[in-house]
């Protein structure tokens, strides 16, 4: 074994925070270009808000999915919660979604508590089913409850232009909204990700009876990671109403549009890292939309054909994302330098 | 003085298998105890009574003057329990400063303060120079000294170590006995598991015997490698140890 050299740079192995923070504004600024430069075409704007939101969302997901290694596929639930309830309250008391979002989003963690402590005992794929069984139970509950949800027929939120509202006259407005949820979801993981919470997170994740030799308490740390997760992708539902305005249970249970995307959008760009699930809500939302756009006449369906194809190859061959191989590529040229001589 | 960790009449049955069977024993502050017996002799078992993985049909742990039997493994740890898994259990996707962290977080709720700990415990193990390694990446010495450094870094009161030594060679073995008598030096407590006979003589100060869950012979690492009943569960009646 090596004599250990107390001269070896310590500082380096953990990101400063300004480094941190530094790296986070450049994304930022990277994620909002696109929106800067196309808000006067109404075509792209509403993609790029749309793409903002999901990457948002998927982010939140990943706290729990991708930190906590809980890979779940009920967020759906806790969507619908934020768009519903924001939906219901703001038609029935005329309430501004600017006041209603942070408790409804404490609802949807205390809801998420509940309904994962009974799961959070399964391991692994069972954990996934479980979680799969709650979006299917909250689709019946949502048709069947009418008085409050609409039932089949849905909610509609009427168009009332105004900040108050949430409700805004041009799609780029709506981009600046969605970005803002981005960015706090994203700033949420990059605080959390240096917190005792987040270091035990990952451990949880690695290996369960590891770490609770070291004296984690992982039924608490999972639901802890669980609650925040689902009180940020709550936020996300409510955006989501007061950008639809209109809601329904097939558009908000339909799992490879909601529930299961989510889980998607982390997977291809990269699980468990910061940057990865925007990275693949930028490199799907807007694939996805062109797919559908090209094929909507010629060849309906065609989209998912190819988007699953490419779904499969990805967990096949890009275990760590498009953002796991962007930083072996980088890695490898890193090396290669290194090298010669 | 007191007994630090008091196991009384302890029983782990598993159906009709009785896999620690009526042991009772104890470890007073400072102390080295080894624990020998062959394979399936119910060493592990008995850890994991120790440490809360799995509950005893019967008897008590008693750990720091307090019964501990309804406490959970984390609970455990909480209160001073420190221990390494027999296979072991690095958080692989992390590198050996963060896994060590993950045992400094314990006492330290931010996280550069838990980092500057960690760095401590990886010096006292010798580590230092592994800090940013993937520790998925390490060879099994390295591993097996990183579960030490993540027991270590719980600042246990008593740190329980199951075959840290299993698979090393001589100077990675040597290596790792010197670490053990420099923390015992410092004043830790150790319960070992150790299969290695040659490991066990030459640092414990008291030796257990388990053999089919039951505590055959209790004493000094010299007066148990001598004893008969030790003899005949190792080697079986009428032989004796290679000379060394």
């Amino acid at each position: 074994m090596n004599k250990t050299n107390s001269n070896v740079s310590t500082h380096a192995l953990i990101d400063s925070a300004t480094s941190v923070w530094g790296k986070y504004l450049l994304g930022m600024f990277a994620l909002a270009l696109p929106g800067v430069l196309l808000y006067h075409d109404a075509h792209w704007i509403n993609i790029i808000a749309f793409t903002y939101l999901m990457a948002g969302v998927a982010a939140a997901w990943n706290i729990i999915g991708g930190f906590g290694g809980q890979f779940s596929l009920g967020h759906g639930v806790f969507f619908s919660i934020g768009a519903y309830a924001t939906a219901r309250i703001y038609i029935s008391f005329d309430l501004s979604p600017w006041l209603i979002t942070l408790p409804i989003a404490v609802c949807a963690a205390a809801v998420a508590a509940l309904i994962s402590w009974p799961t959070f005992r399964l391991r692994g794929p069972f954990f996934a089913i479980a979680t799969l069984a709650f979006n299917e139970v909250a689709f019946v509950l949502a048709n069947h409850f009418d008085s409050l949800t609409g039932g089949p027929r849905g909610l509609m939120i009427s168009f009332k232009a105004s900040l108050g509202n949430m409700i805004f006259k041009d799609r780029w407005q709506y981009a600046i909204l969605m970005f803002g949820f981005v960015a706090l979801v994203v700033a949420v993981s990059v605080a959390l990700r240096r917190t005792r919470l987040g270091y035990y997170l990952l451990a949880v994740r690695e290996d369960e009876d590891s770490a609770r030799a070291s004296g984690i308490d992982v039924l608490k740390v999972k639901l802890q990671g669980m609650a925040l997760s689902a009180a940020l992708t709550s936020v996300g539902g409510t955006l989501f109403a007061m950008y639809l305005r209109f809601i329904d249970p097939p558009t908000l249970f339909t799992l490879p549009e909601v529930g299961v995307k989510f889980a998607l959008i982390s997977l291809i760009g990269g699980i468990g890292t910061i940057a990865g699930p925007v990275l693949g809500a930028v490199l799907i939302i807007p694939f996805e939309n062109y797919l559908r756009a090209e094929f909507a006449n010629s060849l309906p369906g065609m989209s998912l054909v190819i988007l699953g194809f490419l779904m499969v190859m990805a967990a096949l061959f890009m275990k760590k994302g498009v953002y796991g191989l962007l930083l072996d590529i980088l890695q490898k040229i890193k090396g290669k330098k290194g090298d010669a001589p | 003085m007191t007994a630090m960790l008091d196991i009384q009449h302890a029983s782990k049955h598993f159906l009709g298998l009785r896999a620690v069977d009526d042991v009772s024993m104890s470890v007073k502050k400072g102390e080295i105890v080894s624990i020998i017996g062959p394979n399936g002799a119910g060493k592990t078992t008995f850890f994991n009574l120790i440490t809360g993985q799995l509950a005893p049909t019967m008897g008590d742990v008693v750990f720091l003057g307090q019964k501990v039997n309804d406490l959970a493994p984390h609970q455990r740890a909480k209160i001073g329990m420190g221990r390494t898994f027999q296979i072991s259990k690095p958080l692989i996707a992390m590198s050996v400063l963060e896994n060590v962290m993950i045992g400094t977080f314990k006492n330290e709720s931010s996280m550069n303060r838990a980092k500057e700990k960690a760095i401590e415990v990886l010096e006292t193990v010798s580590m230092l120079d592994l800090a940013g390694k993937r520790s998925g990446d390490l060879t099994l010495s390295q591993r097996r000294r990183l579960e030490v450094a993540r027991a270590l870094a719980l600042e246990p009161q008593i740190m329980l170590l199951d075959e840290v030594m299993a698979g090393l060679n001589q100077s990675e073995v040597s290596q790792s006995i010197e670490l053990l008598q420099r923390l015992h030096a410092q004043g830790h407590t150790f319960l070992i598991i150790e299969h290695n006979l040659k490991v066990v003589r030459a640092f414990s100060e008291r030796v257990l015997v388990l053999d089919q869950g039951r505590l055959i012979a209790e004493g000094s690492a010299e007066e148990i490698l001598n004893a008969p009943e030790v003899i005949k569960a190792y080697l079986g009646e009428g032989h004796q140890w290679k000379k060394s």
